[in-house]
């Protein structure tokens, strides 16, 4: 026991529910071994691409003579080559990864054709690397979030056919009845995608619809594929970390069902709310932003689920890695909720409409939601792929705080900058150069807290490099963010 | 929760539920949009665009202008657009219905471009657009049938910034058209300046510091005049034509070459430190002529007969798009 009388591990409970499943446990991790840490490894690569390409992106804003000469380095490419680095690259991928070992831990069985996963990966990796290049090489297809030309969507695609037959085998291979929430979360993001990805590039490219409806149809697309594939993929993984790493069952399984099902139904309505005052029938925009409102039933069941889970726990965030970076991301889900009702709603959406607003809002939801939760999860997987311990848990710590301190200084600048933005732009007897000039100042702050990011990654990345290495500590004892406390406490392990 | 078939059919119905209702049913509302036209059928807005205008709009996804520029004029009572003069009355879709893709935007770092086309001196739009212009071929000059419009008095975001043209005209405009100074057809100079005719070859690049640019300076409350000349030397020297610019330079879509015999037609006219060296010129190169006139032919000055247009100005801005004659007939492409 530690300090706060709290067990810092699985309870006895488990530990008495014998060696067998222990030793099964240990087995499915190892059959996931190769695939997952595939994914991983492939996703660590596109982080370090995309937050190099971010920090071009950022001090170019502000600095727009640096590099422009260069055709594939202007920033109008770039942007996008970040974008769709960060969201194909890194995101699906670590996302991927982790709901390939969780989907092998709930099913109860080793991984299955795990060849599948591999033509997967490469097939993935393949995609992403012709998209980005062609992106740089001036091929984007111009639509937002869907930049990658065809030939990189097709591969795309096929790629993701191999990943989800091999999830929807997984499934027929499972043992026991009950499927957990995470499993819902996953089963749904694992078949939303591929229709989503399928029905956005259907109506943009094979039988494209008309006008406008381009940009409604890519702004669907758009907000879905953050909440029904990001958000139900990291929302899936908190409703499994967080109860393993503290050892006790979720509060509510009957709120967990509320959660999901209105998470299904009203945040895939989401999207149009981008779409304010443009040149839409209102019904459309009004949909969306009542969609939004709606959506907070679900913020509040999962936010108040998690809440409860946690409730007399929250002291274990001072040791767990795997626990703090996923309360952080639980968090920050209904910060990002919050945050995207309020700048939906019509009086403050004409404001922040074409302002830096929207970029703090999908940073709010890819980074301070998913990210973090993903780097939660990996910290706890990746140990028990490669047989070591995290070798430093200064190192953890520091990425967390520069994590953290970044997200948050890049979020709050770019609301900030956004919404001064927006105010300028309401008032017509200022230069539009000015509305520019107000927000300059804001977007250099960004680029402080890109670096932060930056260092964060590096040195997460670093870390991650010495586990595949086999560097990482032999030990029995997960590694603790503060050692010395854990230490006198950890006997039981 | 037990069994796969009711996740499966609730995963399934949700998102079904989605897209029927956010992409299918809209697309049965407004998908299906017809360009609009008068009685006769002859008056059409908007109309398919090819050539030029559409590898323009290639040039400018390829290099991301979306991410900075709009292409949408809120109503006014949302939004201070139209005061802001990007447009006289708000974007509709039937706007955008041979668009593809379109350039709606979710970014303002830059001006919206939704009128781009409309606010260039009048008979700058029209030429521009047309399809069948080769990419080395002299571009039709400023007597287009497209020109004849202007003298009626265009849009007042165009006519203005023509009027204001005359008292600073450049060496090479006044070479061009020593006597038309003041007169009303005024609004063929700027069209001399932007095409560099060959007028303007005798006018050495030293010479044009000292007389300024051949454009008026931006200034606050009046609309900055976009002609295609503009346009040029905006792409490849952003700040040398407004100080505070936040734009990055194309200088990539532009060649910087020796000057053979005569300078060419559609050398950019620079001055200062973006001026190449004595016995060179910088020319654009095929994509920068189709994106800028991509964007001189973004115009939705045309009034819809869904939208109401600023008031009182309707007519009056729709005058050089809508009169008949010589500009619809005789025009391969219609001011737009």
């Amino acid at each position: 026991m530690n300090a706060t009388g709290i067990p810092l591990k699985e309870p006895s409970v488990s530990a008495a529910a014998g060696a067998t499943e222990q030793l099964e446990r240990a087995y499915i991790d190892a059959s996931t071994r190769v695939p997952v840490l595939m994914f991983y490894t492939s996703a660590m690569a596109w982080l370090i691409l995309g937050t190099l390409l971010a920090g071009f992106v950022s001090f170019k804003l502000h600095e727009p003579d640096l590099l422009s000469n260069i055709s594939f380095l202007t920033w109008g490419r770039v942007r996008p080559a970040h974008m769709n680095v960060m969201v194909y690259g890194w995101a699906s991928m670590a996302g991927i990864g982790t709901a390939i070992w969780l989907m092998a831990r709930l099913c109860r069985t080793v991984l299955r054709y795990p060849l599948l996963l591999l033509a997967g990966a490469c097939f993935w990796n393949l995609g992403v690397l012709l998209g980005v290049c062609g992106i740089l090489l001036g091929d984007s297809t111009g639509y937002q979030w869907l930049e990658f030309p065809g030939y990189a969507a097709i591969i795309l695609f096929v790629a993701y056919t191999l990943v989800v037959s091999w999830a929807v085998l997984m499934f027929r291979y499972r043992r026991g009845e009950q499927i957990y929430i995470t499993q819902w979360y996953l089963f749904g993001a694992f078949l939303w995608f591929p229709w989503l990805y399928a029905a956005g590039q259907l109506m943009l490219f094979v039988v494209p619809v008309q006008g406008v409806l381009q940009s409604a149809v890519g702004w669907w697309y758009a907000n879905n594929l953050l909440f029904l594939w990001f958000g139900a993929i990291a929302l899936g993984t908190a409703y499994y970390m967080i109860p393993k790493v503290i050892g006790r069952p979720v509060y509510s399984y009957h709120l967990a069902t509320i959660g999901f099902w209105t998470y299904a139904l009203f945040s895939s309505w989401t999207g149009m709310q981008r779409l304010v005052d443009g040149p839409f029938p209102a019904w459309m925009i009004t949909a969306s932003i009542a969609a939004m409102i709606l959506a907070m039933i679900p913020v509040a069941t999962v936010g108040l689920n998690h809440h409860m889970t946690m409730q007399g726990y929250f002291p274990l965030m001072r040791y767990s890695p795997t626990l703090r970076f996923t309360v952080f991301g639980a968090m920050s889900y209904t910060v990002f909720s919050v945050v995207g009702l309020f700048i939906s709603l019509r009086s403050v959406a004409g404001y922040v409409n074409f302002t830096q607003t929207s970029i703090a809002y999908s940073h709010l939801g890819l980074y301070a939601f998913f990210t973090m939760v993903i780097f939660g999860a990996m910290y706890y997987i990746v140990p028990r792929l490669v047989g070591r311990e995290w070798r430093y848990a200064s190192l953890i710590k520091l990425h967390f705080w520069a994590s953290a301190y970044g997200i948050g200084l890049m979020t709050l600048m770019l609301l900030a900058g956004g919404f001064l933005q927006g105010a300028d732009m309401e008032n017509p007897t200022l230069p539009f150069s000015e509305t520019v000039e107000t927000v300059l100042p804001y977007l250099r702050g960004r680029s402080l807290a890109g670096i932060l990011l930056t260092a964060a990654h590096f040195i997460f990345a670093y870390h991650f490099g010495l586990m595949l290495l086999g560097l990482g500590r032999t030990s029995t004892v997960p590694t603790f963010l503060n050692p010395v406390e854990a230490e006198e406490t950890s006997g039981g392990h | 929760m037990k069994g796969l078939a009711p996740l499966f059919l609730g995963i399934f119905g949700t998102f079904a539920f989605s897209w029927v209702g956010l992409t299918v049913l809209p697309n049965w509302q407004i998908g299906h949009l017809n360009p609009q036209s008068d009685e006769e059928g002859t008056d059409i807005y908007p109309q398919p665009q090819s050539g030029m205008f559409e590898r323009g709009a290639r040039v400018y996804a390829a290099n991301g202008c979306i991410y900075c520029h709009s292409q949408q004029v809120r109503p006014a009572y949302a939004a201070a657009d139209i005061e802001r003069k990007w447009g006289d009355r708000r974007s509709a879709p039937r706007d955008y219905i041979f668009e593809r893709p379109v350039f709606l935007g979710k970014m303002r770092m830059g001006q919206d471009l939704a009128n781009i086309g409309a606010r260039a001196p009048a008979e700058q739009a029209s030429p521009a657009p047309t399809g069948a212009a080769p990419p080395g071929g002299s571009p039709s000059g400023g007597t287009s049938p497209a020109a004849s419009p202007a003298p009626q008095g265009g849009a007042p975001p165009a006519a203005s910034p023509a009027a204001k043209q005359s008292p600073n005209p450049s060496p090479a405009t006044q070479g061009a058209s020593p006597g038309l100074a003041g007169s009303p057809a005024t609004a063929s100079s700027p069209a001399a300046a932007a095409n560099a005719t060959p007028g303007g070859v005798t006018a050495p690049s030293s010479g044009s510091q000292t007389a300024g640019p051949p454009w008026p300076i931006q200034t606050i409350g009046e609309p900055p005049m976009y002609s295609a000349a503009w346009h040029h030397v905006h792409l490849y020297s952003p700040r040398s034509i407004n100080f505070d610019s936040n734009m990055p330079a194309y200088r990539f879509l532009y060649k910087k070459r020796r000057i053979s015999d005569a300078r060419s037609a559609d050398a950019l006219q620079l001055t200062g430190s973006d001026a190449p060296p004595e016995g060179w010129e910088v020319v654009p190169t095929y994509d920068a002529k189709c994106l800028v006139a991509y964007m001189m032919a973004l115009n939705q000055s045309r009034p819809l007969s869904e939208v109401r247009s600023a008031g009182g100005a309707p007519p009056a801005a729709a005058s050089p798009a809508v009169s008949p004659g010589p500009a619809a007939a005789g025009s391969p492409a219609p001011a737009k």
